[in-house]
């Protein structure tokens, strides 16, 4: 398990070794879809797009 | 000690440390995921229990439906629907500010692609084009020249949403590499930061830097008095700097995000928040 930060809570989420570029994930911690992508080799979240056109402020 | 409690959706920081400062200044605090829970329409009354009731939903829709539900039910309700409603709506805030004399970006409001275009020849390229809902700076634009504008129009015409169709055509502000957000909570300014971009889109949410701004006359002047005509409330304003000085409000937010604000400045914005509003309200 790989140990990274979420972008919507900014807690951790455990995501497996073998995750994918681009795969999603659901942070339980605060219920959001998290995306996997890769960055210099790292893996990094950020929030899923497009499930939500009225989120925000 | 009051009774407060705190709807959400999916939790951010923000609703964490929310939800901290109720539990460290010793608040009866309620947590309801309206994901999992029904609101009943009938006489019965929600319940003395709720208290002061937060709303914070990350879905725009779905705050204003629970912030609805429990106003017209007599809850205390932070932001109130109407608050959300207006701040919600670009077309409406723009509008009320303006005419209450309180100076915004010059905009058109365009149901038609040929309209767009015509207000934005008048405007002078480069043009921002916004929808009326939104956030984040999703699908806010630029166009240099009719051509972009032309393809940015196509574009929205895909889009399923009909309020996409309508376009609000906004002069383009030169900005100091920033823009503030000042938080305004039941009439005072207690805290604002600068948003530093390398991009013209300053928003955090894109990676824009927040800075502690100090907080001047007229920002804290313009920033009240914008947060008084939206009615109110807990409320984030959103100003741009020009060239020459002048300060234009580009949007007031209803719900706001403020993790960036409580790192930066050490100002704790969740706790003023809670007693400030359950002040204002308690009955
Ligand atoms: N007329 C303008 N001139 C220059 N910059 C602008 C103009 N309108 C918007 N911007 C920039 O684009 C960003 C996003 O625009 P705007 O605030 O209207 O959208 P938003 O999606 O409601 O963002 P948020 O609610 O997260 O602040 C602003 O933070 C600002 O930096
Ligand atoms: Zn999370």
């Amino acid at each position: 398990m790989v140990k990274l930060i979420c972008p919507l809570c900014s807690s951790t989420v455990e995501i497996p070794d073998d995750a994918l570029d681009g795969e999603l994930f659901e942070h339980d911690a605060c219920g959001a879809q998290v995306e996997v992508y890769v960055e210099e080799g790292k893996k990094k979240l950020r929030l899923a797009e497009g499930i939500s056109e009225d989120w925000g402020e | 000690m009051a009774r407060i409690s705190v709807f959400v959706d999916v939790q951010r920081e923000e609703e964490r440390l929310l939800i901290d400062a109720a539990r460290r200044l010793g608040h009866e605090l309620e947590v309801i995921n309206v994901m999992h829970s029904v609101n009943w329409i009938d006489s019965r009354p929600p319940g003395e229990e709720l208290g002061v009731s937060f709303v914070r939903c990350i879905s725009q829709s779905r705050a204003l439906a629970v912030a609805s539900y429990l106003h017209y039910s007599g809850v205390p309700t932070v932001n109130n629907p109407e608050v959300l409603w207006k701040a919600g709506d670009k077309l409406i805030t723009l509008t009320l500010l303006s005419k209450r004399g309180i100076r915004v970006p010059e905009t058109a409001v365009a149901y038609s692609r040929t309209d767009a275009i015509r207000a934005a020849e008048r405007l002078g390229y480069p043009v921002v084009i916004k929808p009326i809902h939104g956030s984040w700076g999703r699908y806010v634009m630029k166009a240099h020249d009719p051509d972009s504008l032309d393809d940015i129009l196509d574009l929205k015409e895909t889009v399923a949403n009909p309020t996409f169709k309508i376009h609000l055509i906004q002069r383009y502000i030169e900005k100091p590499g920033r823009d503030i957000r000042a938080f305004y909570l039941w009439g005072e300014v207690p805290v604002a930061i600068y948003r530093v971009s390398e991009s013209w889109k300053t928003n955090t949410a894109r990676g824009a830097r927040a800075v502690p701004a100090k907080l001047d006359n007229e920002v804290v002047e313009v920033a009240v008095k914008a947060g008084d005509f939206i009615g109110g409330g807990v409320l984030g304003i959103d100003l741009m700097e020009d060239r020459e000085g002048e300060v234009y409000v580009s949007e007031v937010n209803g719900i706001i995000e403020f993790r960036n604000t409580v790192r930066v400045t050490n100002y704790d914005l969740p706790a003023e928040m809670i007693e400030r509003s359950i002040k204002e309200l308690r009955r």
